[in-house]
């Protein structure tokens, strides 16, 4: 009874291939647990997908943690004292100019919209990374939801093997609320996907060529609990569950039974396996970024191409952006993964038909000053900043706005984080006035501010007077 | 590498702490003789019960539904013990209560369960989350919060009038830090308008926030009543006076609140259309305004508790949302609505004695077993509806599962604390809508293989586990038995106890038995019939 004793102290760490080879041998023994619609569901969903002219939208959310620098990026400004030490470079649309280091995403320019123009008023990360993922500032008594959370609400499909909402690499700095589901309550809470066991930097993992090992949360059974031990516990369960299901019909245990019954469908049947990166050739690894980002990127697209709606990828997790000292050696390393990454998943995505379908979104909590500080850093610039919108559903290759000669202020198309959110929805066909009732009571939309027509491709005619809830 | 010699050190302690603890959780299981000694019934009701039961059977009968049969005594106790106190009986009590063959058990439990500590904690908790808004939950958690907790928990002790209770917020002075009730005010920085919304809101049950910008589109209210009625908050000492503010919650005797966009000041006007008359004008406006409040001449006031307290039993009040009361939303059943608030108002807004009159309605004791015409009967109260628990909820019965001894009250240890907030992040579900389970994948997920429920199902962490393996004495049937109780609050059925005995006698000694019992555990702990109240 003793041997165990000390090497069931604290949980192995259990990255994702062995977790789902442990899981392939599971789904051999467990048969019809998860129902006969559980495999072979993929080549039906390719087929719907491919027929259906409504087929589901999808939206990224490139998130970069810290605040990245729009001069250093975006926004750049040659022979300018703020300009700094990057070079521009031309991209595939003329005029439209981005900095050296991002050299793979200046040959995708034209599937992108440049937001020069973003102005906002929080400049302390936890409210601006509230405020940029929720549309509102940190205050009074409503929780808002994280935009991912009421977009994929009206995007996902309640049946379907995946939830409706994944994160990639986002450990909440800053504000745990910005990517919480708020009054929309636990349901559409992200699944999150991270490198828990793997405290790796990018340096490391590129010596020890390998990639970073990302895990969803509780995907398998704890490390002490054998395969056959865990097939036989969801027998168990099964057994239990049925009988009482069948003695309370509807309400709260038809949604729990529900509920566990997808779980266990997405651990034990193909579905999880979007979540193994090793199925994918060393060399695509490579290309997306052997660190969390790149290949958070490319667990995008295996989402996506299995039909998930949102799905946020986070840049920097720690604040890797927030560059008040050294920006421009940090900018260079972040933005050489930042293009390696996107690039691969637009190229990737639009090589399979589906970048047309999916919108993506990078922004940060804010910009950085365009005024170059002792230390060689860039501090939290809220009032003239970048954000980009790219692919399905956008108007590419422009930049919108535009900010004065020294990147200090907006002159020309500003943009407010409700407008930006407004015109994400308008591009993935989501009613963005649509309401939903808050835990005070009141009626909430998704957000207040309105879609920017020049952005967006297929502009709304006439915004929806309907507001339902 | 990582387990060196302290860490050996800090695992021999553990095992001598778990050994005394074992000891006791096996006297626990075995003790079946109980305290049956009871305070004689202090106040019976059985005229409000009987005049609840009969109007709604009247209702049954007028509209052709059957209420499902009586709860069975074990179902009861759990239900009750959920409800009253946020936590699943141990499997003493459950084993005390079955054997128990007074009549007038049921009574009596309810008595015991509301004069237990863990009640007052419990509905702490709950008031805690009507008081103030979610989005403090969790910046507020282990700040301030807990000083506002403490506050209401003594309140629940004490069985302070509700009314008292009320006022004593509505009118609080003092350190935001210190003085539990001053968090109200500052979980929304002492804005008038906000705290019109949430007074009116939480304690009337009536939405005049939408009257804040406009006239109510569907409702009485006009953009004067909320003003007006904001006006009585409009004179606290405002925070982003910064030379003055010092953290005090204190009325300043100046200070107006206008029509937004415009120059008009509006006046302090109650929500029934009443200025305050001389008998109301002494004091700062907050007294005022907490005299007619908290009152039996307001009209909101008894009828928004008691729906409240309806709604936290049988999963809906009879106005549905609780705070949406007004002309475009009828209560279901307006005469037992009307009856309830008129009986609470006349005793002194006794919380204890509302509860303890509604838990013995026959509606309350119903089972929650419907396999149709589901959502009819309960609606009519004919079944009981299934309530999702609340994050706490599942915490503290996974502990009390694992045979963890539940802190009634005072600082847990800081590892305790920090599993405990964990968890709550990821269960945490707007109060609302009870009747929904509130969890998706993720928590699924937690539930299926995450680290709390994997300790409470580990047959060597589990203090439950161990007692029941390690005791010699206990037979198959007898440890399949203390499962169903510790986790479920019921004995097995005889198709369970055939279907699990046969899968825990599997030869391969005390090794493989440990394992097969831990299974069990695990099953239990993850089906529906554990993780919602039914």
């Amino acid at each position: 009874m003793t041997i165990n004793r000390h090497s069931t102290r604290g949980r192995t760490a259990c990255p994702v291939a062995a977790t789902l080879s442990r899981r392939g041998l599971l789904r051999a023994t467990l048969g019809g647990l998860a129902g006969a619609g559980a495999c072979g569901w993929m080549p039906a969903f390719a087929e719907r997908f491919a027929d259906d002219p409504q087929r589901t939208r999808h939206c990224v959310l490139l998130w970069m943690a810290g605040g990245p620098s729009q001069i250093d990026t975006f926004d750049l400004k040659p022979g300018h004292a703020n300009g700094g030490e990057f070079k521009e470079i031309e991209t595939t649309v003329p005029g439209l100019r981005f900095s050296e280091h991002l050299p793979r995403l200046a040959q995708l320019a034209d599937h992108m919209a440049i937001l020069r123009g973003m102005s906002t008023a929080e400049g302390d990360h936890g409210r601006g990374t509230y405020l940029m993922h929720t549309g509102r500032p940190p205050e009074g008594p409503i929780r808002y939801p994280t935009i991912g959370a009421a977009v994929s609400k009206e995007l996902s499909d309640a049946t379907a093997p995946l939830p409706g909402f994944v994160t990639v690499a986002a450990g909440q700095t800053f504000n745990r609320a910005a990517f919480q589901s708020g009054f929309l309550g636990p349901r559409h809470a992200p699944l999150a996907v991270a490198a828990r066991n793997d405290v790796r930097s990018l340096q490391q993992i590129e010596a020890d060529q390998d990639f970073a090992r990302l895990e969803i949360e509780d995907l398998g059974p704890p490390a002490e609990v054998g395969l056959g031990q865990a097939a036989r516990r969801a027998r168990l369960l099964q057994e239990l569950q049925s009988d009482f299901t069948a003695r309370h019909v509807g309400g709260a245990s038809a949604m729990h039974h529900t509920t566990v019954q997808r779980a266990i469908q997405m651990v034990h049947s193909d579905a999880a396996d979007a979540f193994d990166l090793t199925t994918e050739p060393d060399a695509v690894r490579e290309m997306y970024g052997r660190g969390r980002f790149g290949q958070g990127c490319l667990l995008a697209r295996r989402l996506i191409e299995r039909g998930v709606p949102f799905v946020e990828v986070v840049l920097g997790d720690q604040g890797g952006w927030d560059t008040h000292t050294a920006n421009f050696p940090s900018v260079a390393a972040l933005s050489a993964e930042l293009d390696a990454g996107w690039a691969s998943l637009m190229e990737e995505l639009n090589d399979r038909g589906l970048l047309e379908s999916t919108t993506i979104l990078w922004m940060g909590e804010f910009g950085r000053t365009p005024r170059i500080n002792g230390n060689a850093g860039r501090d939290h610039f809220p009032q003239a900043w970048t954000s980009v919108l790219a692919g399905g559903g956008i108007n590419g290759g422009q930049a919108y706005g535009q900010t004065d000669a020294g990147g200090m202020t907006v002159v020309d198309g500003a943009l407010s984080v409700d407008d930006l959110l407004a015109t994400l929805c308008g591009a993935v066909g989501v009613n963005s006035r649509k309401q939903n009732i808050s835990e005070v009571g009141r009626p909430i939309r998704i957000v207040d501010g309105k879609p920017v027509s020049e952005l967006l491709s297929d502009p709304i005619v006439d915004p929806p007077a309907a507001e339902e809830s | 590498m990582m387990r060196g010699a302290p860490s050996q050190h800090v695992s021999g302690t553990r095992t001598m702490v778990n050994f005394r603890r074992r000891i006791g959780v096996v006297a626990v299981l075995i003790t079946l003789a109980g305290s049956q000694a009871h305070a004689a019934d202090p106040v019976a009701n059985p005229k409000l019960t009987a005049r609840i039961d009969d109007l709604l059977e009247q209702q049954w009968q007028a509209d052709g539904i059957e209420p499902t049969r009586p709860t069975s005594d074990a179902e009861f106790l759990r239900r009750v013990s959920l409800d009253l106190t946020g936590v699943t009986p141990t499997v003493s009590a459950v084993r005390d209560f079955l054997a128990d063959t007074d009549p007038a058990k049921r009574s009596k439990l309810i008595d015991r369960l509301l004069d237990s500590r863990r009640h007052a904690v419990h509905f702490a908790r709950i008031w805690r989350e009507v008081m103030l808004p979610s989005s403090t939950n969790e910046q507020f958690r282990l700040g301030a919060a807990a000083p506002f907790e403490r506050w209401l928990e003594q309140q629940f002790v004490d069985n302070r009038p509700y009314d008292e209770t009320v006022r004593e917020l509505l009118v609080t002075t003092g350190q935001v830090n210190a003085v539990g009730p001053a968090l109200f005010y500052q979980a929304v920085q002492f804005k008038p308008e906000e705290l019109a919304a949430s007074t009116s809101r939480t304690f009337l049950g009536v939405q005049i926030q939408c009257a804040q910008c406009h006239d109510h589109p569907f409702d009485q209210w006009t953009q004067k009543d909320f003003w007006g009625f904001a006006a009585h908050f409009a004179q606290l000492r405002r925070p982003d006076d910064v030379a003055q503010f010092r953290g005090l919650v204190v009325d300043t005797g100046t200070g107006e609140v206008m029509l937004p966009d415009t120059d008009v000041v509006v006046q302090p006007r109650l929500l029934d259309g009443r200025h305050l008359d001389e008998a109301l004008t002494a004091g700062t406006r907050r007294e005022q305004l907490a005299r007619w409040l908290a009152s039996a001449d307001n009209p909101w006031f008894a009828r928004a508790t008691v729906n409240r307290v309806w709604a936290l039993l049988f999963g809906r009040g009879f106005v549905d949302p609780v705070d949406d009361f007004g002309q475009h939303n009828h209560p279901s059943h307006p005469e037992l609505l009307d009856l309830l608030a008129r009986d609470f108002a006349d005793h002194d807004f006794d919380m204890r004695r509302l509860l303890r009159v509604l838990t013995r309605t026959r509606a309350y004791q119903l089972s929650s077993e419907v396999t149709y015409d589901a959502a009819r009967r309960r609606h009519a109260f004919a079944a009981m509806s299934v309530k999702s628990l609340s994050a706490d909820q599942i915490y503290d019965c996974l502990q009390r599962v694992t045979g963890n001894r539940l802190l009634s009250s005072g600082p847990p240890s800081s590892s305790d604390v920090a599993a405990r907030r964990a968890f709550l992040a990821k269960f945490d579900a707007p109060t609302q809508q009870v009747t929904e389970f509130q969890g998706g994948i993720p928590q699924a997920l937690a539930m299926l293989n995450g680290q709390v429920v994997a300790d409470a199902s580990h047959w060597e962490k589990s203090d439950l586990l161990v007692a029941v393996t390690d005791s010699p004495f206990f037979s198959n049937a007898e440890r399949l038995e203390i499962l169903f109780l510790a986790a479920l609050s019921r004995m097995p059925t005889d198709d369970e106890r055939n279907r699990f005995e046969e899968y825990i006698a599997v030869p391969g000694g005390e090794f493989e038995a440990s394992r097969r019992l831990a299974d069990v555990l695990w099953a239990l702990i993850n089906s529906s019939e554990f993780i919602l109240n039914h």
